[in-house]
């Protein structure tokens, strides 16, 4: 009896062994086909850039035989295309908004969570309706809105909506954070005597700096990757920024697939760089940034 | 009382004036300017012409305007179901014990969602493109070049089309929030479950998910709201073509506007835009907490 339990057993052990096994490669090769497929795409566009038009046109999916940089050259050099610009463009936007996102909402966000006043709870529910304003809705307003201003087509147009869109989610984190900072740390500051500002750029502003990178990191692909209100506000080539320019590569280089490659390879560089340098503490605070905002 | 916890009303007038202004000015101005062209017939000269709800009658019967709209509903549907659904079991395998290589494939599922809608709507356009795309190509290798076709212009297909790049975009995104909802929960409870001998599906769906209920609320409510305001990948890949078969609110509107430069009935569309979107996100959040109070907890 006993014996013929002891085999049943033994018997069932290796079975359930391959089918352990079978699960497991079966689990594993899933999640590498996915993940294969969302790092193949600039793989394939990484290598294809590298070769000339007509070698491509033969075979799409082949390496390069004779790696050429020609495409990064014609792109950066020819003066049409404006590459260059609309790097520089994305750059001084992106950076310019990142720092006043930062600064609006550390000063909106510590003041709508410390300071008490008679607009506190308004201006707490307007920013908070700013969140939920589906923003494509305004489109069209906006550009109504700023031609009528003349502040449509300007290099600092951008930086308006960057801002206001970016700074509900930034004073929400900021003002989340700060309710977790004992005010004894304030109270203390008081009475050595540090002033309200002294108080809020010296001894703060250090403790919210985890915070605020969550929010610069969160803004800096949002503004970088941003085409819709690029594409109402802007209409000067040499203004636009990078998804705008892409748009315009895809018209002039409609059949020639390793430049249109190369152009967008050399405006993903700064992000893809990022955010393979940072990728633990980017996802981090873009999964902060989503779940409390 | 102390200043530092007080302070003097100018000091926080003085602070808060810039970014309160520019918010007003970039969100609500534009906003109650839209309300008002909404009544006006303009074509974006200076001349307007008060028509009362000319607009809005007019926008009641735009078939396209629906048609879009049903298109932005149909995005919402897909994408809960592959981007969250997929998202999901590709959490249950990552958190599989069998998985290996589990940060690999959270840095590589990440990163298309931190790329550009344009350049992956650029890149989509590439993958089905008749002569170059790697579709084609795939099926050529395969030995079927009778299935090959120029994907973006089949009228019946192409929502379905476009979608798939979203959903494969923004998979990644939501495995990682889910993984970090799952991180959090207490070991104890799976361990009692697997002595208790529920296999792995038992485990994810009676226990992990009403764990996870609320962040789950949270990855369909970003879910919502990123497809309602669906617009980047469209214009790049088909531009709502062909004809408006691929048409999505945002398109539509920007199309109204810019390409037919009706300012005025492009007014009166955008706050549809803003009311449909809003009772979407709203009635939707509704229906949820409704039919999860029901479940219990």
């Amino acid at each position: 009896m006993t014996e013929s339990g002891k085999k049943a057993k033994s018997a069932v052990t290796p079975g359930k062994r391959v089918r352990h096994g079978i699960s497991a490669v079966l689990i594993n090769l899933v999640l590498i086909v996915f993940s294969a497929s969302c790092i193949f795409p600039i793989i394939w566009m990484l290598y294809s850039s590298l070769k000339e038009k007509r070698v491509f046109n033969a075979d799409i999916i082949g390496l390069p035989k004779h790696p050429t940089l020609i495409n990064y050259i014609r792109i950066l050099t020819n003066k049409d295309y404006h590459l260059a610009e609309s790097m520089w463009n994305s750059v001084r936007t992106t950076g310019i908004s990142i720092v006043a996102i930062v600064l609006f909402s550390f000063i909106v966000g510590y003041i709508l969570a410390r300071v008490r006043f008679k607009m506190n709870r308004a201006l707490y529910v307007m920013f908070l309706m700013g969140m939920l304003i589906p923003i494509h809705s305004l489109l069209v307003p906006i550009y109504v809105v700023f031609r009528r201003c003349g502040m449509s087509n300007q290099w600092y147009t951008l930086l308006f909506p960057y801002i206001a869109f970016g700074l509900p989610m930034g004073i929400f984190l900021v003002e989340g954070f700060v309710r977790t900072i004992p005010v004894a740390l304030e109270e203390a500051a008081a009475i050595d005597g540090s002033s309200f500002s002294y108080t809020l750029w010296h001894i703060i502003f250090p403790i919210c700096k985890p915070i605020l990178t969550t929010v610069a990191i969160i803004q800096i692909f949002g503004c970088w990757n941003e085409f819709s209100f690029a594409l109402v506000l802007i209409k000067d080539v040499s203004l636009q920024t990078v998804p705008l320019a892409l748009t315009q590569f895809k018209g002039q280089f409609a059949s020639d697939y390793p430049k249109q490659m190369a152009a967008m390879l050399i405006t993903m560089a700064p992000v893809v760089v990022l955010y393979f340098a940072f990728s633990r503490e980017i996802i981090k605070g873009m999964v902060a940034g989503a779940v409390k905002g | 009382m102390l200043t530092t916890i007080k302070p003097r009303r100018r000091t926080v007038i003085l602070y808060l004036i810039v970014p309160v202004a520019l918010f007003v000015f970039t969100v609500f101005v534009p906003l109650v300017t839209a309300l008002v062209y909404s009544f006006f017939e303009w074509k974006g000269g200076p001349s307007k012409q008060f028509t009362g709800l000319a607009n809005y009658q007019q926008l009641f019967r735009d078939g396209v305007f629906w048609q879009a709209f049903g298109h932005n509903i149909y995005l919402v549907v897909a994408c809960i179901i592959g981007q969250i659904g997929i998202a999901f079991i590709m959490v249950m395998f990552v958190n599989s014990r069998m998985a290996r290589l589990k940060g690999i494939h959270r840095t590589f599922g990440f990163f298309p969602s931190t790329i550009s809608a344009v350049c992956i709507g650029l890149i989509w356009s590439m993958v089905y493109h008749y002569k170059f795309g790697l579709i084609n190509w795939f099926l050529r290798i395969i030995g079927r070049p009778d299935l090959q076709q120029v994907w973006l212009n089949d009228s019946k297909h192409v929502m379905l089309y476009v979608t798939i790049p979203l959903i494969w975009q923004y998979i990644g995104y939501y495995m990682v929030i889910i993984l970090s909802a799952i991180a959090s929960i207490n070991t104890d409870v799976l361990e009692s479950a697997e002595i208790d001998g529920a296999n792995g599906f038992q485990k994810s769906v009676y226990i992990v998910l009403p764990l996870i209920r609320n962040t789950m609320l949270v990855c369909i409510t970003l879910c919502i709201a990123g497809n309602m305001k669906a617009f980047d990948n469209i214009y790049v890949m088909t531009s709502g073509g062909p004809g408006t078969s691929s048409m999505v609110m945002a398109m539509w509107g920007y199309k109204v506007s810019f390409q037919q430069s009706n300012m005025g009935y492009g007014s009166c569309i955008s706050v549809a835009i803003f009311i449909l979107s809003l009772l979407v996100i709203g009635g939707s959040q509704w229906a949820i907490k409704r039919a999860t109070r029901n479940m219990g907890d």
